[in-house]
């Protein structure tokens, strides 16, 4: 099979090392995880010819995800005994392994013939969350990582890098771009793109763009398209929503449950069976199949009256429309500017919310719809200009703008959902969860309960009440959060990606939760770009769109209401009033009855607010150091020549050594470019810890000689004065070069060299390495955690005692990260037994050695200095 | 679902995985962060304390040893405790604080190593909280004679400052990096976050 196309200079190499697509089949497979008392899979029998592209369809918990990670290798490792299960229900017997996770497995799956785990590179896997799959901070060494781990030479690795990034659309950006600047969209084919650098004969698609706007969509469908022209692989593709990747599918496969309705609580019973199984037009055609009880999203061309998502109504709905709202203001802007870290993004923003209106805010990843929710919310100070809460929402609140709110004042006003749910679980139980709101706003605890246990009935949760929240599904964390959020009885209700990753099924709960809100007068404001989520509340739609871009919500509508507004926000100009509805006055002349044919983009209007360009600007690579000849040596060495200059330095407690040391390396370091006041700031916590240690040395150090000042069992003695003396000094002369030769060194380069220089086994350091990658994720995870605690009323607790649980939940947090990385490591080949190769090169020059006697010299000529002078004293001794 | 038991618990798999790794790792990271905050924040109080009586601030050691025992507690892998306490001093060090590099990183060393010792006199088979205490007990013994060795070497340390520090050092070792880690340890596995470990389905009762 020719799957790489010629068109490749190199070609010749190519064509040798190019495996076809593969045959991927399951024979009566089934996995049983170690958390779990059921089979998440079982039984499963399923043949998939080489080159064919596979829709995997079934309602969450199915095993869908289960069916692909086994694909890739990723259960089953290690296995170390069979054991007999036999089910007490049944007479079967089956053979089942268990494994090194403590999972257990039947069954085999086989890629070509050969058991998957065997196949190492063979399947590529890209997973959903973008920010799980990235390994590493450069961009280029993410896509190197799974040839790497495959022991490809290194000269082909950059080449498959080259071509993979090309293949995704990514060819233009640099290979050391950081990866904390890429949009999802990007990341998420960056994750593509080191599936393919593995050159692999099956591709797996779980939930690719369950996290992406409609572009991001539109990029991975576009190069998930493009690679399959290219290289013909096997794809499965497991999504709910598969509406934009129709046109690659040609089977589609519906799983369901045998066994399940007659003992649903034996699930040890039952098996994973194939509803459905054709082409798209065969599944998607026939009647008998109920998709919206699967919770599956039938595509558009498919859909039938009846999946439609249309404009929901609920009971006892208010009459006015959900755009507008009904009476005076709740919550208003003037001339607000918004940003992070006081660079505005957007300014003149004018807007108001009215009580029973729900408002959705859209506009591309990373345009500054959060920012603006954040601001809003009074989560995030704004940047110029105001938010004001009507008089009715202030209440008896002191001030009128939210984020001068005391954080119980603004839990009972305005209440902040997070995309996360897991930022803002704050206590043990889903009760105890849903009582925080009232009983910090002032709500006695029989009451609090009583509101509580009110609102898990009406979000179904009651009989999880006792339930630790983080163990709840996707959908009953997501539910929670809206229902905690409520309890404190807030006017504002700010959902960020409320419907985000979910199946049809949930999402419908979802939104007839947030609609039946309306009934309650809450303002809603929803953080989305899920269009079928704006068409079924009806909502109001205000986008944020980057100056160079048109904006998307209403391309379809056909009317370009704004003519590219610069900087300033158009719409202000043209509606004197603070009603912003209706602005562009396109409304279809109907609108409350958005019926099941409109697009959703029929919405009345948008509202535009101009944000600055989403930065896609080239970086320089970062110097590991202020001076070039530091940054010019290699990483290890750096770490070596700092002890190597420190250390010998404990033989000796004595002012003259300590001086001599500290004066050399003073010298030193100014020679190769450091300014003294560069060296202090650089190192200035140690001149805060040396005199500490000397005044403890001072008072109750080794006694001798006159004796200046007694009290208690302080001490001060000639001897102790010296010894605190030296004990200060030494602390600089041993900390200055330490810290200094380190300072900078990137960790990718240094891990390099532990691998490749130190011959430290790969698997402590670049799991080491990924582990560190979430030291710069943890932070932005930490200020969500304080907004979140400050919109549930826990922001007012005094610091000390808000620390601990903030770091517990930041700690749980950063788990659940590093787990889902070992796991992404793992799908791109990462932890085997085998050899691997190195995309980048660690060398130990002759320059290195120069350092390393330099920094060891040091010690030596200060030692021997004090030796000479007779102050020489071991141990301080 | 009795009918799933295995004997995989009886011989403990010492094998790291990669998952082993990262959580180690990403305890580590974390750690650092609590390290260097604490590190910052008992400066004053540090020779306040000192004042007072001397040896005192060795209650507040135990903030800079709970890594080891925690990661310890949770990866159950030979050499877990060491690991998490290095990279956690480590890049504490990188932040910035007020004993510098090598010091930061050899005191950690000598802390890692002294914790793991509790769980390898167990043959990494017993993991329950006296265990963890006696963990950072040890740990808390590493860090009091490692200050001997480096930044107090001008005190004697069979003195009173010397025995004072021990005892603080030791008793805060036990509390926070034992007794409060064993709790942490609970509360964490109850999240569901540690399923993938042997030590988390202990505690949410899934065990076979």
């Amino acid at each position: 099979m020719t799957e790489e196309l010629a068109a490749a200079p190199t070609s010749s190499v190519a064509a040798i090392s190019q495996p076809g697509n593969a045959r991927l089949t399951f024979e009566e497979w089934g996995y049983r995880h170690a958390s779990r008392r059921h089979f998440a899979v079982r039984g499963l029998d399923l043949d998939i010819a080489p080159g064919q592209r596979v829709l995997l369809l079934g309602a969450s918990g199915i095993g869908k995800s289960t069916i692909l990670a086994g694909a890739a290798g990723l259960l089953g490792a290690d296995e170390l005994e069979e054991v007999e299960t036999s089910s007490s229900h049944t007479h079967a017997e089956a053979s089942a392994r268990v494994d090194a996770d403590g999972g257990m497995s039947e069954g085999r799956i086989l890629v070509d013939g050969v058991p998957t785990q065997q196949a190492r590179g063979r399947v590529g896997l890209v997973l959903q969350d973008p920010d799980a799959q990235t390994i590493f901070e450069r961009l280029g060494d993410n896509v190197a990582f799974g040839p790497e781990n495959m022991n490809v030479e290194r000269g082909q690795i950059w080449q498959r890098v080259e071509r993979s990034l090309a293949a995704v659309g990514l060819a233009g950006l640099q290979l050391h771009r950081s990866t904390m600047h890429l949009s999802g969209g990007q990341m998420q084919r960056l994750a593509l793109a080191g599936a393919l650098a593995m050159r692999p004969g099956i591709l797996l698609l779980d939930e690719p763009t369950a996290n992406l706007d409609p572009d991001g969509v539109q990029q991975i469908v576009g190069a998930v398209g493009d690679v399959l022209e290219a290289q013909h692989c096997t794809m499965v593709l497991v999504e709910h929503r598969a509406g934009p990747w129709i046109d690659l599918i040609d089977r589609v496969i519906v799983l369901g449950l045998e066994g399940e309705a007659q003992r649903s609580n034996h699930a040890a019973f039952r098996r994973t069976a194939i509803v459905a199984d054709g082409t798209p037009d065969e599944v998607f055609r026939d009647d008998s199949i109920d998709f919206a009880g699967l919770g599956i999203w039938v595509p558009q061309r498919y859909r039938h009256a009846k999946d439609e998502i249309s404009r929901i109504h609920s009971a006892g709905e208010p009459e006015y429309p959900p755009e507008t709202g009904i009476g005076e203001p709740l919550l208003l802007t003037k001339d607000l500017a918004i940003g992070r870290g006081g660079r505005a993004i957007a300014s003149d923003i004018n807007l108001a919310f009215h009580s029973g209106q729900i408002t959705a805010l859209v506009g591309a990843n990373g345009a500054g719809k959060s920012t603006l929710a954040l601001t809003l919310a009074g989560l995030l100070d704004p940047v110029g200009g105001r938010v004001l809460a009507s008089p009715v929402l202030q209440g008896d609140a002191d001030d009128e703008s939210p984020s001068d709110w005391r954080s119980s004042e603004l839990a009972s006003r305005i209440s902040y959902v997070f995309q996360n749910p897991e930022h803002q679980f704050a206590r043990g139980s889903v009760l105890e969860e849903v009582m925080l709101g009232p009983l910090r706003t002032g709500v006695d605890e029989t009451a609090a309960k009583t509101i509580g246990i009110g609102l898990l009935e009406r979000f179904g949760l009651r009989q999880y009440a006792a339930v630790n929240p983080y163990t709840l599904s996707g959908g009953e964390k997501r539910r929670l959060t809206v229902a905690a959020s409520l309890a404190a009885a807030p006017r504002v209700l700010i959902l960020d990606e409320p419907t985000f990753g979910q199946d049809r099924r949930t999402w419908m709960q979802i939104v007839t939760l947030i609609h039946g809100l309306r009934g309650d007068g809450v303002s809603i404001i929803v953080v989305t770009h899920d269009r079928e989520l704006v068409t079924a509340l009806g909502a109001r739609v205000v986008e944020l769109t980057p100056q160079d871009s048109a904006g998307e919500w209403n391309a379809e509508a056909g009317v370009a209401c704004d003519t590219q507004s610069s900087g300033a926000m158009k719409t202000d100009a043209q509606v004197p009033d603070m009603d912003m509805t209706g602005v562009c006055g396109l409304a279809s002349a109907d609108s409350p009855q958005v019926d099941a044919l409109n697009a959703p983009s029929a919405n009345a209007a948008v509202v535009r607010i101009a944000v600055s360009p989403v930065n896609t600007r080239d970086e320089a690579p970062r110097p590991s150091s202020r001076s070039r000849l530091l940054a010019s040596l290699n990483p290890s060495c750096r770490l070596l020549g700092g002890f190597l200059a420190s250390l010998p330095m404990m033989l000796s407690l004595d002012w003259v050594s300590a001086t001599t040391a500290l004066c050399l390396e003073l010298v030193a370091l100014m020679a190769i470019g450091f300014t003294p006041w560069r060296i202090m700031r650089s190192t200035w916590p140690i001149f805060i810890g040396a005199p500490g240690s000397a005044l403890a040395v001072l008072l109750y150090g080794k006694s001798g000689g006159t004796v200046w000042w007694q009290w208690g069992m302080i001490n001060i003695t000639d001897r102790s004065a010296d010894l605190a003396l030296a004990t200060g000094i030494r602390i600089l002369a041993v900390g200055i070069p330490a810290i200094i030769t380190v300072l900078g060194i990137d960790a990718t380069d240094l891990a390099d060299s532990f691998s490749e220089n130190l011959r430290l086994p790969d698997r402590f350091v670049y799991g080491g390495l990924a582990g560190m990658r979430l030291f710069s994720v943890l932070r932005d995870d930490w200020e969500a955690l304080s907004a979140s605690r400050r919109s549930r009323g826990l922001g007012d607790d005094n610091k000390f005692k808000a620390f601990f649980p903030q770091a517990f939940a930041l700690l749980v947090l950063s788990i659940r990260r590093s787990t889902m990385l070992a796991t992404a490591m793992q799908a791109r080949g990462f932890g085997g037994t085998g050899p691997r190769s190195h995309a980048r090169i660690a060398v130990v020059h002759m320059r290195d050695y120069v350092f390393l006697a330099a920094c060891l010299a040091v010690p030596i000529i200060a030692l021997i200095t004090a030796g000479l002078t007779g102050s020489f004293a071991f141990f301080g001794g | 679902m009795s009918s799933f038991q295995s004997a995989v618990a009886t011989r403990p798999n010492l094998k790291w995985r990669v998952v082993d790794i990262a959580v180690a790792s990403a305890i580590g990271v974390a750690s650092s962060f609590i390290y260097w905050f604490v590190a910052f924040i008992t400066y004053t109080p540090w020779d306040a304390l000192d004042l007072l009586v001397p040896g005192l601030p060795g209650l507040f050691n135990g903030l800079w040893l709970f890594a080891a025992p925690l990661a310890a507690i949770i990866v159950r892998k030979p050499g877990a405790a060491i690991y998490a306490e290095v990279v956690a001093g480590v890049l504490e060090a990188l932040m910035g604080n007020t004993w510098g590099g090598t010091e930061t990183f050899l005191i950690a060393l000598v802390q890692g190593v002294l914790a793991e010792v509790a769980f390898l006199i167990f043959a990494y088979r017993k993991w329950t909280l006296p265990v963890t205490v006696l963990s950072g007990a040890l740990s808390g013994v590493g860090c009091w004679a490692y200050s001997f060795i480096q930044h107090l070497q001008g005190i004697d340390l069979g003195g009173s400052y010397g025995t004072i520090y021990l005892i603080t050092t030791v008793l805060s070792g036990m509390v926070f990096a034992g007794i409060l880690m064993w709790y942490l340890y609970v509360g964490i596995a109850k999240t569901g976050a540690l399923d993938a470990f042997a030590s988390g389905r202990q505690i949410r009762g899934m065990t076979h």
